[in-house]
């Protein structure tokens, strides 16, 4: 409840500043791209879903003509922190029970996440002969149903976190320069 | 005998009310036809670069939305498509999506034609596409020897 | 729940009985959602983005196979024929880069009697968050049974393919070497059918 009336209180930013270039996107691009000496677009390609598949994600779609991949994976995003939490809160406002008023309050953890990854392979000169090869992270975490009081909160809260874990993007890479015998160049 | 008529006057009422409820609402003849505004968006939403590789416009278009933020949604080489979409931080309610076409003009140049829709309304202020072209230039020919 | 009735002397002890049980049946529910103690519980949710529950080389091993051919074509046509064959949607089919990918449902949680529309609505593809449907079922309906399966057809040398599949099912990958034996083999039968198919 809280968080809906916070969620009103915050200014929206308008769309034209979404098409201008933030100060952090050279950094961020700085970490998810990596550059190849190579011709070999397809391989670099066909590579990169085999790291994928070994990182456990499902290929959703493939664009070879243009050089686009996009997989996800589904695990449990259930955590020991949250359900302590929720315990407790409980176990608090359970103690309205003794005054004749359901105060129940359980709150909707983390239950699902889709782990998504967003790749794309572009020539960097006209004989294509370097390409870069540039990955997104993020999750989408789907919460479970809850209790406040008498209302019944129904599941489904949804919230998205783009993966800014400079570790996950080496390591892609690191697999990926194995699987295609070249170095990874940062740019 | 008065509170005959009321309730008469009232069923009346009732089933006028339950007529107009169970007429469905015809469309507009209009309801596919374009409207002068979205005419008028499109000369603003509409840019042409001079290049003659499509594919290398696509990839220009796809590599400027990732440098943006936006997520590639989907890809279609043959019919020059790309779609993308991003919340409007700090705000996770409100999405903003925009589907770019690319196509090839006559004189050597390409057509690149780009729709935003904010919370499912189109975008119509001219200074969101000024920034998205500039920002295209940019992108699609950087990195390049 | 309803306040207890009060009485005098010693019901006082009795509503208190009551408070108790009603509060130990209040944990009992917080604590066993069975949909909630359906998913994996862990520490870090964000782990999940590059953990594999068993060892990378011993799931390598259980997914994937070597074949003693170099016609890529013909081993993903076998692949897509596999699929078939398994009752898998082939979405996603790409013969230059060996990806074959595709899903289906096994009905476990079909319902009995009638039809749900929303068992056949929901599309996992499309980008949910996106679609400002705030506080619906999201992906909860029947996700028991959705089975995710990735194959992919890579050459190993000029002579020899690999040829990896890897499973999602509730949530987790599958990392057991059992049902991939069983994929292979029907992968077998097909490669063998398509070579006696060719001229």
């Amino acid at each position: 409840m809280a968080l809906v009336l916070l969620a009103g209180c915050v200014t929206p930013t308008k769309p034209e500043a979404f098409f201008q270039l933030a100060p952090e996107s050279p950094a961020h691009k700085a970490a998810e791209t990596r550059h190849f000496e190579t011709s070999g677009e397809a391989e670099l390609l066909s590579a990169s879903a085999a790291v994928l598949q070994d990182l456990g994600f499902q290929i959703s779609e493939s664009v070879r003509e243009v050089g686009f991949l996009r997989a996800a994976k589904e695990r449990s995003a259930r955590e020991y922190g949250q359900e302590i939490s929720r315990f407790l809160v409980g176990l608090l406002s359970a103690s309205g029970f003794a005054l004749g008023a359901n105060t129940l309050v359980l709150t909707p953890v983390d239950l699902h996440q889709q782990i998504n990854a967003t790749l794309v392979t572009r020539p960097l000169d006209v004989e294509g002969s370097r390409y870069e090869v540039r990955i997104l992270f993020y999750r989408l975490i789907w919460q479970g149903s809850g209790q406040s009081g008498d209302q019944y909160i129904a599941p489904g809260q949804q919230k998205m976190e783009m993966i800014r874990d400079p570790g996950i993007y080496q390591q892609f890479f690191a697999r990926l320069a194995k699987a295609v015998f070249l170095e990874a160049h940062k740019i | 005998m008065s509170s005959e008529k009321r309730v008469r006057r009232l069923a009346i009422v009732v089933l006028g009310l339950g007529a107009i409820a169970c007429v469905t609402p015809q469309p507009e003849p209009d309801l596919l036809a374009p409207t002068e505004e979205q005419m008028k968006l499109r000369s603003i939403q509409t840019r042409s670069f001079e290049m003659t590789d499509r594919n290398q416009a696509i990839r220009g278009v796809i590599a400027a939305l990732q440098d943006l933020g936006f997520i590639i949604e989907r890809a279609n080489e043959s019919l020059g498509l790309v779609t993308a979409a991003r919340f409007a931080e700090p705000s996770y309610y409100d999405v903003l999506g925009v589907t770019v076409t690319v196509r090839p003009e006559k004189g050597g140049k390409m057509r690149i034609r780009a729709n935003a829709i904010y919370n499912n309304e189109p975008v119509t202020d001219a200074k969101v596409y000024q920034n998205f072209f500039a920002t295209l230039e940019r992108s699609m020919f950087l990195g390049r020897d | 729940m309803t306040a207890p009735q009060r009485r005098a002397g010693c019901t006082r002890s009795r509503s208190r009985r009551a408070g108790l049980v009603g509060l130990a049946a209040g944990l009992l529910v917080m604590g066993c959602s069975p949909y909630n103690s359906r998913h994996q519980i862990q520490w870090d949710s964000r782990t999940q983005i590059w953990q594999a529950e068993a060892s990378q080389v011993k799931v390598r091993a259980a997914q994937s196979r070597i074949f003693d051919t170099s016609d890529a074509l013909l081993a993903i046509e076998a692949v897509v024929a596999t699929f078939q064959d398994l009752g898998f949607q082939v979405e996603v089919l790409d013969e230059e880069l060996g990806i074959v990918s595709g899903k289906k449902f096994i009905g476990r949680e079909k319902p009995a009697v009638g039809v749900d529309p929303h068992y056949y609505l929901y599309d996992e593809e499309s980008l949910m968050v996106f679609t400002k449907a705030y506080r619906s079922w999201g992906p909860f309906w029947h996700r028991s049974d959705l089975v995710r399966l990735t194959v992919t057809v890579r050459e190993r040398n000029p002579t020899q393919l690999i040829v990896r599949a890897a499973v999602q099912f509730q949530l987790r990958p599958i990392e057991d070497p059992e049902p991939y034996q069983k994929f292979f083999q029907t992968l077998e039968r097909a490669l063998s059918a398509d070579r006696q198919l060719r001229p």
